[in-house]
């Protein structure tokens, strides 16, 4: 309001003309209408959800005294509610993305609550493993047909929680190799909102789920050689590091660009993990068959994910100073190294710790030449995490662990202050 | 306009199959509660909650084993086809298991092995598919102490009364001595 009343002042005061006023107005007038608009499509799609939800929990009472037919039809009536929702959304408000969002949302529970009410009618056990994968199959072609982002969303997360149901929660367990078929039918969902709609909050939502998902289900491919699937995890925490760096991504803030946050993070806890000697121990110690690890799914997944790493890198490297090259997106490689050496030797534990410590460095140095605060820290703070890991080390006595304390400590007063102290004076 | 009728046509075929699976499960558990032979099956002692089915009994069967000639033919979570046999008190007990379904006209369902362990008995574990009995919520938890109660009582037969036909089991009711355990809860809401 104060706004339109400036504007009316500056015309009067000839600072801007009529048709610049209008302009203005417009062009205000058509930014509320569009933030409007995106709340309308949160709350429609929130009011689906709760709805769906809150019938699936209705369903789950079990009415006894309704007979056996009752029951089967109303198994019924949420599915064709929701189903009768998204025909008229889909011929009537072909344009109107809350209607769509909203009915294909409330649609997708409507299609849980009746496969559940009829599994509780005929006490068909099946396991949520295949009642999970009937429901999201059901619902996976409701995101091309009504263009649906949330469907994507709930899509994704209904896929990941199958694949740990079926790998990690079930007894016994079995593999999830259809997980990655299922995640791949929601890739070009995925590319359309890149293309499409890049800034919206639907595109960072898919980014940290898609990347959430696949760090947790690559462990569903684990099988007899655990170990292995080390490699294949540096090599997928590279490949989102340095999707991360795309240009497309490193332009947004850190808390949207999940990949770059995921790759960063993963890279350096998995290197915190195995700083200790426990794992390599056991490498060491445990015979392996070559015929046997050739085979192995965690062999095939870390050589696809190594590869399809280093295509990136060499993409994004292309045309580039060697010395460019981000340290972190080079650990993989560097893994490999150290996990090969740690097969017969011990000295892979100190490679992994070496690694940890020139990030750090790393990182605290590119914090000082960007004048940034941040990145400075974060480097303090892997050298400080790696200093906390040696303190459970038995190994170090406690004079050398007390030093590196006490240095770390000093490192943060000294660089901050130097820091500061250089952003005063300039 | 095309691209349209195309989508809306996608649609209703989507909608078709969203409704087709449940029916189809709804027609084929019908079949095998009106046409299949009922078995009855002895259970044995364990108020567990599904997130999306509601309240449950869990119930445990005290014949869920059977002798195979050499255990290293047989991986734990396996797929396997259950023949049956009737003990002499007439429940139902596992007769043999197959890897495929049976050839010639018996009764048998499919069921999951449990794990296969290496101990020197040559029998497996079988994981039947028919133990969970749903109940209302607030009836579960009565029907709970009801069926634990009468799996002390030693003398107290509980049993499942399951309909078996072409290799799938519809779990029809829960008995403890003749009654069902529904009527029993029933009864002692009303004391």
């Amino acid at each position: 309001m104060s706004l339109l009343k400036d504007i009316q002042e500056l015309v009067k005061q000839d600072l801007i003309s009529d048709n610049q006023a209008e302009d203005i107005r417009t062009y205000y007038q058509k930014k509320n209408s569009q933030s409007g608009n995106c709340l309308f499509t949160i709350f429609g799609v929130l009011g689906a959800i709760l709805v769906g939800l809150g019938i699936i929990l209705i369903v789950a009472h079990n009415w006894d005294e309704l007979s056996r037919l009752t029951k089967t039809i109303f198994a019924f009536i949420p599915l064709i509610t929701g189903q009768v929702l998204c025909g008229f959304a889909l011929i009537k408000k072909r344009e109107n993305q809350t209607w769509k969002e909203g009915s294909s949302a409330f649609l997708f529970f409507a299609v849980g609550a009746s496969i559940s009410l009829v599994s509780q009618i005929y006490h068909i056990q099946g396991e949520l493993s295949s009642f999970l994968f009937t429901w999201i199959l059901l619902c996976l072609p409701l995101i091309y047909v009504m263009k649906s982002s949330i469907n994507s969303l709930f899509c994704i997360i209904g896929i990941t929680t199958y694949a740990c149901e079926l790998a990690y929660w079930n007894h016994p367990e079995s593999s999830a190799y259809l997980y990655w078929l299922l995640i791949l039918a929601i890739l070009p969902h995925y590319y359309h909102l890149y293309k499409n709609r890049p800034e919206s909050n639907f595109m960072v939502f898919h980014n940290w789920l898609l990347a959430l998902s696949m760090v947790i289900c690559l462990g569903t491919l684990s099988d007899k050689h655990g170990e292995f699937m080390f490699i294949a995890y540096f090599s997928l925490f590279a490949c989102l590091y340095l999707l991360g760096n795309v240009r497309f991504f490193s332009q947004q803030k850190l808390l949207n660009n999940a990949y770059k946050f995921l790759g960063t993070l993963g890279t350096i806890i998995l290197l915190l993990v195995l700083s200790f000697d426990w794992f390599w121990e056991d490498l060491r110690n445990k015979p392996y068959l070559f015929k046997e690890i050739i085979v192995s799914p965690e062999f095939m997944a870390s050589t696809i994910l190594t590869v399809l790493a280093v295509v990136i890198l060499l993409l994004q490297q292309k045309n580039k100073k060697l010395l460019s090259v981000k340290p972190i997106s080079l650990i993989f490689i560097l893994f490999i190294y150290a996990f090969l050496t740690g097969l017969s030797s011990s000295i892979s534990v100190l490679l992994i710790n070496l690694y940890v410590f020139v990030i750090g460095i790393l990182t605290i140095r590119e914090g000082a030449r960007k004048d940034h605060l941040g990145i400075l820290n974060f480097g303090l703070l892997i050298i400080t995490a790696l200093v906390t890991c040696r303190f459970f080390d038995e190994n170090l006595s406690f004079v050398i662990r007390g030093i590196l304390f006490v240095s770390v400590g000093v490192g943060f007063f000294v660089t901050n202050f130097v820091m500061l102290k250089k952003r005063k004076n300039g | 306009m095309d691209k349209n009728y195309k989508l809306l046509a996608v649609f209703i075929l989507l909608a078709l199959v969203q409704i087709f699976i449940p029916a189809k499960m709804i027609i084929d558990s019908e079949d095998v509660l009106n046409t299949g032979v009922e078995y009855k099956f002895k259970t044995a002692p364990v108020d567990p909650t599904d997130p999306f089915r509601g309240k449950y009994i869990t119930l445990r069967y005290k014949d869920n084993s059977v002798e195979v000639e050499n255990k290293s033919d047989w991986l734990s979570g396996e797929e396997v086809y259950v023949v049956l046999n009737l003990n002499k008190d007439g429940f139902a007990i596992p007769k043999y298991i197959s890897k495929e379904a049976p050839q010639y006209k018996t009764d048998y369902f499919k069921a999951k092995l449990s794990y296969v362990n290496s101990d020197i008995s040559n029998r497996v574990r079988i994981i039947y598919p028919f133990n969970r009995y749903y109940m209302e919520e607030n009836k579960a938890k009565k029907a709970e102490e009801i069926y634990r109660k009468s799996q002390s009582n030693k003398k107290h037969v509980a049993y499942a009364l399951v309909n078996i036909k072409n290799g799938e089991a519809v779990l029809k009711d829960v008995l403890i001595e003749g009654v069902s355990i529904k009527d029993l809860v029933e009864k002692e809401t009303i004391d």
